[in-house]
Formats: structure tokens, C-alpha cells, sequence
């Protein structure tokens, strides 16, 4: 996707564990550019909040997306609902891959990936403090024990789909934990694991980073594919063609 | 199976006569695994009078998913397997299967059934749709006319409510009815397609056909146009982490595992292709067009594509083939006129596959003066433009609007041909290269016997590619690039031994003059009947991925096949199957297709290939792959690659090569019958009585 100058974090930094961002501060951050009306929603939600610093550890790692290298194959979706919950489950997946077969590249796919927000509404509109940030890792996270289902992270998310998302199974929030929580999983998880998304993607077009990624409102500037085995499959452009007998 | 997980545990029964539905227990069925299986026993049960048509009410036809539907499993979750007396065989329609990828079984697990069985006609036209358990028939009267891309997203409009929450769609009236983000997964018919019912796919997302048998126009006899499925639920898997596991032990024989050290193989493999390119053109663009691989759920091969300009979205080999060497012939090279054919047959729901050997076969007639303005047989189409997208767009809809050529054409290949007084002509000088039954075939009697006894002794051309890759795509590649090929004859016998359990004979792959007629050969097509009916059919394993044999990222070349398949399976149902249990079950569905067939009218007099295949050797033009056809051979004393195009078969010795396969198989060697014996050590005592009922049980 083409960055469209709204950049969120024009900064990419060392992941600072102790590092938290206040309101004002991060505010101060976006105030010289362009935010979009998606972005705007974030602070409607925040502002129902008590007017005093609002910290949030940096999270220790972040998602990369490359939709043009996206197959749709959905093997992300079927991998994350099966770490976390023992069965392939599309509607647990907390990331969602949305696809037109009809449309034209690279238009045709959305990643909705969680963003792990520096100023995570999610969080910020928890009133329970279920949807927190790991003390220890920084990650977003859901703890299901404290959720009264109320969902107002689920609406508080400013993209589309939301990236908190409902389970209407076990009828609590959930989002991305970066895998820390993949309990049908042995392998271990978070940021200085490995996230079951990443892992089955066959295109690799999912790659985790502890740096803060420049964002966009559509998304990542992420470019998975220059200097890499892709240049060289004929994706960015066919060649001519004989034809299957020529 | 010893376990459960896997199986969403119903089976949705449709009778569209009543309009009732009714839930079947997937557990009565479980012993045939899944997907075909299931489905032929199912038809079997419920399909009273078996020689009836494929239009008749009476027909059952069934939709069907495996355990593996849905789950991680790699290039298997997305396919969906289709069966029913078909319509587009001649003589007989014989009772068939076709298979579709993409969504569709993924969705419809999710919703909770594992297939859906169609029983009887609708008094009017109709649609079904299901979202998870709840099931409706609805009217498709404005539907009907519609081609395939309009017929869906009209159908996602009514299904997806206009109210999103926070741009998930909530799948009921209560905000734990469940929600997804994922457009229903519908299959459909193209326009009227009772109208041009035996040429008639049934087509689902952009690309994903199910063409042969002429499912589009059963599914109009039974004046139904769509299935519709949305499910907001999971697959529960006997064990998780195991099935990760697998999934990342598969990654290691595939792309996937190998961004930055993709092999450089010379040839055609199954698994290990790079995405979207099992052929260096199977999407074939104009030059310069972007694209990106796109692939069926669980997909990791992910061999088709979308493109920036939209066309030819999903299509890919022959959904181009058919056109594309036309459209180069004509124009240089290829052009939009090839994505523009792909794209006519998607939207229509025709079948590719009938409409590439009648367009070879057209284009002859042209050429000799037999078709074409004020000709015998009298067309207007443009053939002044003939390789151009407007010629295949008005050809494939004279076919849909039954005008021109697509008066007769509308009813079959063979069956136009028959109309014109052509049939046993061109069938015995091969410009119409209808191998068996009536129907186009992909890969040559002649040479690669195994793909044409295989459809001879079922009931349509396989489209199997198993042995195909490796015994003649990457040798004839090598041979072209003048290249030895990585993997020798020798070698390639001894991969091939190894995994085709239970018979394990190196001798398998011999394509001399000789070895086709060997009874080495007749265990190759009994194993490749065998592995197929439960692998690929059944468990529904992909056939652009598996059987796995050759693979430049295993160990000494070799592929996942025999290890691969049930280490998936028993992790996603928890049971302790042996590749040999699987094949055993293989055995079992393919002696209760034989059976079936065997009721309606099938005898080994009339198993008999075309006439060309014992006169004539392949020639240009003909058909799409006729020369070179390098395989491999053991002669004197030795194995080695040779070029065996040209040959034809000898009548007398296939009469011979199929006592030994019947023999093999257990089955009469005067009728090809099954017998009593054979049936009741397969536990199908059921089956023998009713052949006996008709006089059709093996002696
Ligand atoms: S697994 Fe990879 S290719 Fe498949 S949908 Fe997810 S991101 Fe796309
Ligand atoms: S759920 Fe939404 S708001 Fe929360 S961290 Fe993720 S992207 Fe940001
Ligand atoms: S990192 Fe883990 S939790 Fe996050 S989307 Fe990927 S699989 Fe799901």
C-alpha cells in the first residue's frame, strides 16, 4: 500500500520496554500531520477518559503485512484460532484477511493485522483494565478473567474490521497477543518467540519487528518483497508470453 | 476412524421435491472417511433406480467435505467434492464426481455440516442458503439468468446484513450468533444452464469450476441455481500442536520454507512449485501485468492469480489453455484475448476442458472448409478474427445462447458431433480426440497409459496428475532444455516403489512398448485408482499438490507421499490410520463406483478406447501435449528416459493388459464385474446383492 503522507510514528525506534507514551505526548506527535477521519475515531474514545497521564508501555513487537505478496490462502486465520483455541476457526482469528475475488490487485486483499497501537484505544477504553499492556512485554493483550464483555474495545479499535474482536464462544474480548498466550501451542510465543501467523504464512508475507513501523492509514509501509526470490517470479509484471505450447 | 475430531458429525439432506430438510449422521457413513466416500455410499443408499439420467429428479447428487475441510492441513482444506449421474458422457452418463477449490468446504464445515445432499426437483427455481445451522430454499427466479459473478454478489447482498459491527458481520440476531468478516462461499450454475446442461460448470468465487460431468446442468434439472454457506464456527482438532507441527515439517518441502534458497529444479513438481507458477505461464497476462498469487484456503501452493487489471482473475492452465496458444497463433504472442477467454468460461460456467478440444477440433473444421459461413456446417462466427477475444466470447455464448455452432454444441461435444454426421468419423482419424467415453482427455492413451486406462476403466478422464508430473512433464522439459534430469530413470522407479504401498513395484513406471501392457502396469493403475479415490477424492488432498513423490526439497529428492497424508489426518481426527488402511478404503469406494456402473450398463465390450488411439499416433494439432512425450522406460536390462510419441496401442494386447487388471482388482474377467468374493472381503455383502438383483455380479 502507498503511504499517503499521514505517517502516525514517523519515528522507527529501539523498542524501549520502560518507555510509555502520555496523551499529550503522543498528541504532540501526530499534531504536525494529517490525521485522517479513521484515526479520528481514536479520539472520540479517548476522550471519555480521566483527563490525567495515560501511560502504556511501547509494545515489544509489531506485525508487518505485505498485501501484495498475500495469497488470501486464510492459513494466517486458521493458524491463530488453533494455537489459541484447538480449533481452526476463521471467526476467532485475530488477524482477518478480507478478499474480492473479482477485484483487481493489489485492491483485491486487506490484512487486518493488530497494529499494537503506541496509544492503544483499545486499552484506553477498557473499563476494567482486562485489555492491558504486558507489563512485561508491552504487548496489548486481553486478560479474560477481568472482561465484562461490555466490548467497548471492540468499538474503540479505530480500523476496520476491528482488531479487538468478540468471542462468542467463551463470550470475552480477545485480540493479537503476539502468540504469548497460544496455549494449544509448545512452541513459546511473543515477541522474543514465534507467532503461529508468521510461521505457516507460505508467501512470507507476514514478518514481525520489534521497531516501530512507519504507518499509514492503510496500513504498514512494509515491502517484503524487493531484493528478494519475488523479483524474480514474474509478479511485478509478466513476461512475454508464447503461450503454454510456445 | 478411531476418532471424531475433524467431522462437524451431520450431513445436511436436501429433498428439493418437498422442500424438507433433514439431518443424516456423518458417523453411518465414517468408515468411507470422507468426501467421495461418502458421497458414493450415500448415493448408493438413496439413489433407488441407478439407470436413470442425470436430469432425472430421481438423480442424487451429492456435495461433500473431509475431516481435513477447514483445518491446516496444507493444499487440502479448501476442496469440495461433487457427485452424481452426469450428463456429459456418450454414451452412457455415467455416475461421476468433479471437485472444486477455494471456500466452499471450509465454510460449510464452519456452518457445521461435512456435505449436502440433493435429493429430488424444485417445483420452482430456487437457491439454498445456509448460514451455520439454519437452512432455507429460496427464490432464484430473478437469479436464473444470471452469469456466475452476478448470481453471487447478488447472493452476498442478501445474505450479509447492511448493519456491520465495527466491520464484523454478525450472522444472527444476538451478538453471540456469531460473526465473520468472510462473504458467503456460494457455488453456482451460469445462465439457464439447463440449456446447455452436459457443457454446464458449477463455478464458485472467481475461478474455482467443478466442470466435468455437467454439475451445472444437473443442478438446473433440478431447477436449483445456487448453494450459499456462511459458517461462524471452528473444526475442532484432535491435536493441535501436532497438526503445527506437520504444517512446519511441510514447509520444509515447500517454498514456503525456502524464500531465500527456492530450488531451481528443472521440471514439474507437485508440492514444491513456487506459488502461481507450476507452468512458467499457467496465468497467462500480457506482458506486463501485475499480479499476485492467490491460492484456496489452506492453499500452499497457491498457483493462481489476480491481476491489476482484474482479468482472468483466479483461472489458471486450461481455463487459458483452451485459447491461449490460439490467441498467439493469431497475435504473436499472448494477449488480452487469453485472460478474456478465461474470464468467458468462468462467467458462463462452461467447461474448460470440453471447450479446449472442441475449439481444436473447430478450428480444423475450418480450416478444411467443413465450418464456417454458408459451410456444411454453417457458422458465423468471426473466424476472419479466430485468436481474438471477441471469437471466444461469441463461441463460448453461441454456447450459452444456443445459436450458431452452440445449437448443437449445447449438448456435448460428442454429442454435436453426432448431430453433424462427424463422430465416428473424426474419432477414427483423431481430429476430435474424444479418448473415452465420449469425453476430452488431457494426457495420451498412447503414451502415458496409466492416465488413459485409468479413465477407461472409470468413468471420465482423471485429471491426476500423480504420476504425470514426474514420468512425463519433467523428463520431456529436460529432454527440450537438452538437460539430464536430477532425478534418473532408475532413481525415479525406486521413489516410486517406495510409495506405492501395497505394491511396491519398481517396474510401475515402465512406459516401454512392453511394460504398458505388463501386469506391473496393471498395479499402477490399481494403486492410482486406489490412492486417489480415498487421498485426493476423499480426504480431498488437492491434486495440483499430491501425491508428493518427487520433490527437490526432500531428502534425496523424495516427497511426503505415504508418510505426509495420515500424519496430517490422524493429528486433525486422532485416530492411528496407516497409509495401507487409507489405500485399502480406496479399494473399497472404487469397487462401489465399479459397481454402479456396472447397473448401469457397463461391461468390458464396451470398454474401448476411441479408434484413433489403435490406428493413428498423435499428431500436431490434434490435441495440446502430443510431442515430444518422454518417459520412462526399462529396456534391456536398463532404465532410461525415451521419447515413446507416436505410438499406438494394440488392440488385441489392451483386451489382454485388462484381464490382468481385472484379475488383479478381483473382478470377472469376462464382464469386469465385481464379484461376490471380492465385495464381501470389502464389507459391501450390501452391494453384491444388488448386482445379483440385476444380473450384473461378477462369476
Ligand atoms: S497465510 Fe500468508 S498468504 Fe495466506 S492469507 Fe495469511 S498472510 Fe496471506
Ligand atoms: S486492537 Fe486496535 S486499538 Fe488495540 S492495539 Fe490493536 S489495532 Fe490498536
Ligand atoms: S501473532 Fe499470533 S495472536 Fe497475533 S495474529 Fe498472529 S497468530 Fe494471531
Amino acid at each position: 500500500m502507498k503511504d499517503k503522507g499521514t505517517t502516525l510514528n514517523p519515528r522507527s525506534s529501539e523498542p524501549d520496554k520502560g518507555k510509555t507514551f502520555s496523551r499529550r505526548e503522543f498528541v504532540t506527535s501526530i499534531g504536525g500531520v494529517g490525521i485522517g477521519a479513521v484515526l479520528g475515531g481514536m479520539f472520540v474514545s479517548s476522550i471519555a477518559l480521566p483527563d490525567k497521564v495515560f501511560a502504556v508501555p511501547a509494545s515489544g513487537g509489531y506485525l508487518l503485512v505485505d498485501t501484495k505478496k498475500c495469497a488470501g490462502c486464510t492459513s494466517c486465520m486458521m493458524a491463530c484460532s488453533l494455537t489459541h483455541h484447538g480449533e481452526t476457526n476463521m471467526s476467532l482469528s485475530r488477524i482477518q484477511i478480507t478478499q474480492d475475488p473479482w477485484g483487481k490487485f493489489p485492491n483485491d486483499i486487506q490484512m487486518a493485522q493488530c497494529r499494537q497501537c503506541p496509544y492503544p484505544a483499545c486499552v484506553a477504553a477498557c473499563p476494567t483494565g482486562a485489555m492491558h499492556a504486558d507489563p512485561k512485554t508491552g504487548v496489548r493483550t486481553v486478560d479474560e478473567d477481568k472482561c465484562i464483555g461490555c466490548e467497548k474495545c471492540v468499538n474503540a479499535c479505530p480500523f476496520t474490521p476491528s482488531r479487538a474482536l468478540w468471542n462468542f464462544e467463551e463470550k470475552h474480548a480477545e485480540k493479537c497477543d503476539l502468540c504469548e498466550g497460544a496455549k494449544f501451542w509448545d512452541e513459546v510465543g511473543g515477541p522474543d518467540g514465534k507467532r503461529a501467523c508468521e510461521e505457516v504464512c507460505p508467501m512470507g508475507a507476514i514478518k514481525f519487528t520489534k521497531e516501530i513501523p512507519v504507518q499509514s492509514e492503510d496500513g504498514y509501509e512494509t515491502d517484503l518483497r524487493t531484493g528478494t526470490v519475488w523479483d524474480s517470479l514474474g509478479f511485478g509484471g509478466a513476461p512475454q508470453s508464447g503461450g503454454h505450447l510456445g | 476412524m478411531a476418532s471424531s475430531k475433524g467431522y462437524s458429525g451431520k450431513i445436511l439432506k436436501v429433498d428439493l421435491t418437498t422442500g424438507k430438510f433433514e439431518e443424516i449422521e456423518t458417523e453411518k457413513y465414517k468408515s468411507w472417511g470422507g468426501g467421495h466416500g461418502i458421497g458414493s455410499a450415500i448415493f448408493f443408499d438413496l439413489c433407488t433406480d441407478k439407470t436413470i439420467k442425470g436430469t432425472d429428479p430421481g438423480n442424487v447428487v451429492t456435495l461433500m467435505t473431509s475431516p481435513l475441510s477447514g483445518t491446516l492441513a496444507p493444499s487440502v482444506a479448501g476442496r469440495t467434492e461433487v457427485q452424481g449421474i452426469g450428463i456429459q458422457a456418450y454414451p452412457i452418463g455415467w455416475f461421476t464426481r468433479s471437485n472444486f477449490g477455494g471456500r466452499f468446504s471450509t465454510q460449510l464445515k464452519f456452518a457445521g455440516w461435512d456435505g449436502i445432499v440433493l435429493v429430488g426437483k424444485s417445483p420452482k427455481q430456487v437457491w439454498l442458503n445456509i448460514i451455520n445451522g439454519e437452512v432455507k430454499l429460496q427464490d432464484a427466479t430473478d437469479l436464473w439468468g444470471l452469469n456466475t459473478r452476478e448470481t453471487q454478489e447478488e447472493i452476498w447482498a442478501r445474505v450479509e446484513p447492511s448493519k456491520k459491527e465495527s466491520g464484523w458481520i454478525n450472522m444472527g440476531v444476538s451478538r453471540d450468533s456469531g460473526r465473520t468478516t468472510q462473504h458467503p462461499a456460494v457455488i453456482t450454475a451460469g445462465p439457464n444452464a439447463e440449456k446447455f446442461g452436459p457443457m454446464a460448470a458449477l463455478v464458485h468465487d472467481a475461478g474455482n469450476g467443478a466442470g466435468q460431468g455437467g454439475f451445472g446442468g444437473v443442478f438446473a434439472s433440478k431447477n436449483l441455481k445456487a448453494i450459499s454457506v456462511v459458517g461462524t464456527g471452528g473444526v475442532d482438532i484432535a491435536d493441535a500442536n501436532a497438526l503445527m507441527a506437520a504444517r512446519m515439517w511441510s514447509n520444509g518441502y515447500a517454498f514456503g520454507g525456502h524464500h531465500d534458497d527456492p530450488a531451481s529444479y528443472t521440471g514439474l513438481t507437485s508440492f514444491a512449485s513456487t506459488p502461481g507458477k507450476p507452468l512458467s505461464t499457467i496465468q497467462d497476462n500480457p506482458a506486463g501485468t501485475k499480479s499476485r498469487p492467490q491460492g484456496c484456503v489452506g492453499c500452499i501452493r497457491n498457483c493462481r492469480g489476480r491481476t491489476d487489471t482484474g482479468k482472468g482473475n483466479e483461472s489458471q492452465c486450461v481455463d487459458f489453455f483452451w485459447y491461449d496458444h490460439h490467441d498467439v497463433k493469431a497475435n504473436g504472442h499472448v494477449t488480452d484475448a487469453s485472460p478474456r477467454a478465461a474470464d468467458a468460461i468462468q462467467l458462463a460456467g462452461v467447461n474448460a476442458f470440453a471447450v479446449e478440444a472442441a475449439t481444436l477440433w473447430i478450428e480444423q473444421l475450418y480450416n478444411k472448409g467443413i465450418m464456417g459461413k454458408g459451410k456444411k456446417i454453417d457458422s458465423n462466427l468471426p473466424f476472419d478474427r479466430f485468436g481474438s477475444g471477441e471469437w471466444a466470447e461469441a463461441f463460448i455464448n453461441s454456447i450459452v445462447t444456443q445459436t450458431d455452432i452452440g445449437k448443437e454444441l449445447c449438448k456435448g461435444v460428442a454429442q454435436a458431433a453426432l448431430a453433424w454426421g462427424r463422430l465416428e468419423m473424426d474419432t477414427k482419424s483423431g481430429i476430435l480426440p474424444l479418448q473415452e467415453w465420449g469425453l476430452p482427455h488431457h494426457y495420451d492413451a498412447r503414451t502415458e497409459v496409466e492416465w488413459g486406462y485409468g479413465s477407461l476403466l472409470g468413468e471420465r478422464d482423471i485429471n491426476e496428475h500423480d504420476f504425470n508430473w514426474h514420468v512425463y512433464w519433467t523428463p520431456t522439459i529436460n529432454g527440450l532444455f537438452g538437460v539430464e534430469p536430477v532425478v534418473s530413470a532408475k532413481r525415479l522407479s525406486e521413489i516410486f516403489a517406495k510409495k506405492t504401498a501395497p505394491f511396491n513395484d519398481p517396474m510401475m513406471i515402465n512406459y516401454s512398448d512392453e511394460g504398458i501392457y505388463s501386469e506391473a502396469m496393471a498395479k499402477t493403475v490399481a494403486w492410482h485408482r486406489h490412492y486417489t479415490r480415498f487421498y485426493k477424492q476423499s480426504m480431498l488432498f488437492c491434486d495440483w499438490a499430491w501425491a508428493d513423490m518427487v520433490n527437490p526439497y526432500g531428502p534425496d529428492n523424495e516427497g511426503m507421499t505415504s508418510v505426509g497424508e495420515n500424519k496430517f489426518m490422524n493429528a486433525v481426527t486422532g485416530g492411528d490410520m496407516t497409509f495401507e488402511q487409507g489405500m485399502e478404503i480406496g479399494r473399497r469406494i472404487w469397487n462401489l463406483d465399479r459397481a454402479v456402473w456396472a447397473l448401469q450398463g457397463r461391461h468390458r465390450d464396451i470398454e474401448k478406447f476411441s479408434e484413433y488411439c489403435y490406428t493413428t499416433g498423435a499428431q500436431p494439432g490434434t490435441t495440446t501435449y502430443e510431442a515430444p512425450y518422454t518417459m520412462p522406460v526399462f529396456e534391456d536390462n536398463e532404465w532410461s528416459y525415451k521419447s515413446v510419441a507416436g505410438r499406438v496401442l494394440d488392440r488385441q494386447r489392451v483386451e489382454d493388459w485388462k484381464t490382468l487388471f481385472f484379475k488383479l482388482e478381483g473382478w470377472d474377467v469376462k464382464s469386469g464385474w465385481p464379484t461376490r468374493e471380492t465385495l464381501e472381503k470389502l464389507d459391501l455383502a450390501n452391494v453384491a446383492d444388488e448386482l445379483e438383483k440385476a444380473g450384473k455380479l461378477g462369476a
